[in-house]
């Protein structure tokens, strides 16, 4: 029996290429963490503007908390859809490492699909409710808040697990009924506070990006609406350089090393601290400008741009937690070409009709597509 | 043994059917109900019936709170659960098939949109623009299904990739398009029974009623057909379920059969006839049946795949023949990955590998539990039979150990049941061979039912020369398990066996080995409920 049991993967070759699937994986994974920040991050600010707008002296916080109710739901939709994309691929490539961490944690890992829908549901129930100020809306938003908060716990202690095979043998003789937590690796903490941080501050930047656009048709809100959010998405940066910090000394001394010693992780670390410092710069300069200001948007850009390269940056990672039980290159490989040439097509054609329907939605000038609710 | 096995309460497979079932029901909807919206809103518009069109919006946002929430966020469920399961089976069909659920997908991303906008342009959208979504919905929700369905036929009927491995002979696979019908036809009926929860208070109430009511009608009709299509397609050993007597397969037969018949009733009484009784109860039973309708067709579609969970590629308990062939040489102690014990000879080793081996379909005293299915073995007969386990119905695949491995797993099923002391009499000494046979012979055989029945080699003999034929029992057939029951449980099953082969018989027997003939369908049941397979 080997000291640290890797599952086989079988003898079925990939049906495309290591590289192609890996593309997948990141693009996939970075547009599923801009829903997820979108969802957990407009959550809190949702939640700070409601109680904030409940006195009548606030009212941009009031209006900030109706406007985010109605895209709460949406944010969670595209979550959950562009998660469905990240978690397929994660399994063509990691599927062994994946299922055993997952078996291992089993019962909080299936515990996330009805914590999901009571979250979720809860956003509805906020977005139908929080104009009316009913009592309970910023009760159950605050639930559906901590409940995602869990969610997030639970991912990350699943994430972190699936590349630590060395820890697997004990835990599952510890609790073979999946009742584990991986709390026993210094780096989920930090890596945890890094991603719920990361959330608020890429929403902070996504908001920025909102308010300088009602900037045309409400001068003051959407000064107020920047102003806010660029401090927050500052503030929020600078914590993610500590919690990055205290990450990168909590994963194991030779995985550190080896992380930095690699070139290619350097660059994209490197690139991912300067396109934050940047993202940080363009929008605090921008919030002082009195009209529309590119730099609030540039600098939205280059938030985008962090998140992406943060997740190859994890990626990376990954790969060298693994390097000792995985080699992808050695996978046996057959390529299905046409069935992913078809995919590519159906793809084009996907986006070509949702970019259709939205087109329609813009020409009709008068919908709200983002801020109204199911009726 | 590959993956660590799930130690649950329940067996991984029923948790599979609890979530499925779920998603199947609201998925369907999701289907039907955005076709059903789809051309209600078409016919709306065109009469200009403002009562209609207001049911529209209100029964969209029924949908979309229901479909777009639930229905989306257990289609996860699904996956993660498999997962977890059956880590192997979903690796597999993810290497096989991974690009068409990235079509799939492709085709969900389209649906949540349009449903998104669907449901919130109402007002805004122009009416044509707004069916236009509407209808893109329609053609993504069904193209979604269109993909699904090719990985899920395939599990039962992989045709001829077996041989090719090409992806295509896998999704158009020989139950591709009876199920494709199939579960177009469920879409409709549940799109007909969903349409009734948002019925209108007042005007257009009528309308409405019978406006559903076709629609459970045209999907009740459609299903009949279908599943004969289906059932014909399937494999030879799939459709010897149905006549192996099996009580799962004969109530869901019967629950399926009888929820869609409720259910068309209702809709001719409440929805077509008189559509002011289409209250909350009817709707409420409506729903029930709906979902058992779901319930029982998943349960059918799981069971005849028994003992694959790809048939002809992955066994049931997540193990590929060729790794059974291994671990029946090498043992599990020294193959598996994870096991909770490397001490063979302790009484946790058989524990684990009940787990290990048996967990993924069964229980120890809940739902297929095996403590009543092993109820009077003994170690050295659990051991035995293990070997021949896939002898015996058809549903259980190899067992994947060697000698050792059986005789700690026959020790472990050998103690969930206190061991049998009876005191016979001449008043219970039917019911004690009864019992015997039960234990004994009967998760393979039937006296006088149409599974390999032994009327004809004890038919007419003295229980004296009944019970002398069992020593020799090891010898007749290399699947036998050695007979090694104590003498007075010898003795009872010898007369209950005397006794029941003596019966006069009112019907023509089948040949044994060849339960195929559908016509006698109607005896398969068996003597007593412990004769179901387990």
């Amino acid at each position: 029996m080997q000291t640290v049991p890797i599952p086989q993967t079988g003898s079925l070759p990939l049906p495309g290429p290591v590289w192609l699937f890996t593309v997948l994986l990141v693009v996939s994974l970075t547009l599923h963490l801009a829903a997820m920040n979108s969802a957990l991050g407009g959550g809190i600010w949702a939640l700070w503007n409601y109680f904030r707008g409940r006195h009548a002296e606030h009212p941009n916080s009031r209006r900030l908390a109706s406007e985010l109710a109605l895209m709460l739901p949406n944010f969670l939709a595209f979550t959950v859809t562009l998660g469905v994309a990240a978690l397929l691929f994660v399994q063509v490539l990691f599927g062994n490492f994946f299922y055993t961490s997952s078996i291992l944690i089993g019962v909080l890992w299936l515990a996330v699909i009805p914590l999901l829908i009571a979250a979720y549901y809860g956003f509805y129930y906020f977005s139908y409710t929080s104009e009316k100020g009913r009592g309970m809306s910023g009760f159950v938003l605050a639930i559906s808040f901590c409940v995602l908060l869990g969610v997030a716990f639970v991912y990350v202690n699943n994430m972190a697990l699936m590349q630590s095979p060395e820890r697997w043998q004990a835990m599952y003789r510890a609790h073979p009924n999946g009742w584990n937590l991986n709390v026993g690796d210094r780096s989920v903490i930090p890596r945890y506070l890094h991603i719920v941080n990361g959330a608020i501050a890429l929403f902070s930047a996504i908001l920025a990006h909102f308010g300088m656009r009602k900037l045309k048709a409400d001068l003051e809100y959407g000064r107020w609406i920047v102003q806010r959010s660029a401090m927050v998405f500052a503030a929020c940066t600078g914590l993610q350089f500590l919690f990055g910090m205290w990450m990168l000394m909590a994963i194991p001394r030779h995985i550190a090393i080896v992380l930095l010693q690699d070139p290619l992780a350097v660059t994209v670390f490197g690139m991912a601290l300067m396109s934050a410092v940047a993202a940080m710069l363009l929008i605090l300069l921008g919030s002082f400008a009195e009209k529309n200001n590119a730099m609030v948007h540039a600098g939205f850009g280059m938030s985008l741009v962090t998140l992406f390269l943060m997740v190859c940056l994890r990626y990376l990672l990954r790969m060298i937690y693994l390097k000792p039980y995985a080699n992808l290159g050695a996978l046996a490989v057959s390529p299905q070409n046409g069935v992913i040439a078809l995919f590519m097509v159906l793809f084009l054609g996907g986006l070509a009709t949702v970019g259709y329907m939205l087109r329609l939605v813009a020409r009709s000038g008068k919908t709200r597509i983002s801020a109204d609710g199911p009726n | 043994m590959n993956y660590p096995h799930w130690q649950l309460v329940i067996p991984g497979g029923l948790l599979i059917a609890f979530v499925a079932v779920l998603h199947v029901f609201v998925s369907h909807f999701a289907v039907g109900g955005g076709f059903f919206l789809a051309v209600t809103e078409s016919i709306a518009r065109r009469q200009k019936d403002a009562a209609l069109i207001d049911y529209c919006r209100r029964h969209s946002k029924f949908f979309a709170l229901l479909t777009l929430v639930f229905g989306t966020i257990t289609g996860v469920g699904i996956w993660f659960t498999i997962g977890l399961v059956s880590p192997e089976a979903t690796s597999t069909l993810i290497h096989i098939f991974v690009w068409a659920w990235a079509i799939e997908w492709v085709f969900f991303f389209v649906e949540i949109s349009a449903a998104i906008i669907y449901v919130k342009t109402w007002e805004s959208l122009p009416a044509h623009d707004h069916q236009v979504v509407g209808w893109i919905y329609v053609v993504a929700s069904w193209m979604s299904l269109f993909v699904i369905n090719g990985i899920l036929t395939f599990m039962l009927t992989p045709g001829s990739w077996i041989t090719t491995h090409n992806f295509w002979d896998g999704i158009f696979n020989p139950t591709f398009l009876p199920s494709l019908v199939t579960r177009t036809a469920v879409s409709v009926f549940l799109a007909g029974i969903f349409g009734y929860v948002s019925l209108p208070k007042s005007e257009g109430r009528d309308k409405v009623a019978r406006w559903s009511a076709l629609w459970i009608v045209a999907g009740a009709l459609v299903l009949p057909l279908s599943l004969w299509w289906y059932f014909a397609c399937i494999p030879q050993f799939s459709r010897l379920y149905f006549d192996r007597g099996f009580i799962g397969v004969r109530h869901a037969i019967r629950g399926g059969i009888g929820f869609t018949l409720m259910a068309l009733v209702i809709a001719l009484l409440c929805g077509l006839w008189k559509p002011r009784w289409m209250r909350r109860p009817p709707v409420g039973f409506l729903l029930v049946c709906g979902l058992g309708v779901i319930g029982a067709g998943e349960y059918l579609r799981e069971f005849v795949r028994k003992p694959w969970v790809i048939n002809q590629v992955l066994y049931a308990n997540d193990l590929r023949p060729a790794r059974i062939d291994a671990l029946q040489s090498q043992g599990v102690s020294d193959t598996a990955n994870f096991l909770l014990t490397p001490d063979t000879a302790s009484s946790n080793y058989g524990e684990n590998l009940f787990y290990l081996q048996c967990g993924k379909c069964h229980s120890v005293a809940g739902y297929r539990a095996m403590r009543w299915r092993v109820d009077g073995w003994d170690t050295e007969f659990a051991a035995d039979i293990l070997q021949h386990i896939h002898m015996l119905r058809g549903t259980m695949p190899p067992y994947p150990g060697n000698k050792g491995d059986r005789r700690s797993l026959g020790r472990c099923l050998a103690s969930l049941n206190p061991s049998w002391q009876f005191t016979i009499t001449d008043a219970n000494r039917l019911a004690v061979g009864e019992r015997v046979f039960g234990a004994r012979c009967g998760h393979c055989h039937t006296v006088n039912g149409n599974f390999r029945p032994l009327r004809g080699a004890f038919e007419n003999r003295t229980p004296s020369q009944v019970r002398a034929i069992f020593p020799a029992l090891g010898e007749m057939s290399s699947n036998m398990p050695v007979f090694n029951a104590p003498d007075d449980q010898a003795q009872a099953l010898a007369f209950y066996i005397s006794h029941e082969a003596g019966k006069p018989m009112p019907f023509k027997q089948p040949p044994p080995e060849a339960p195929t003939s559908r016509s006698h369908s109607r005896f398969a049941r068996p003597a007593r409920p412990w004769q179901e397979v387990p």
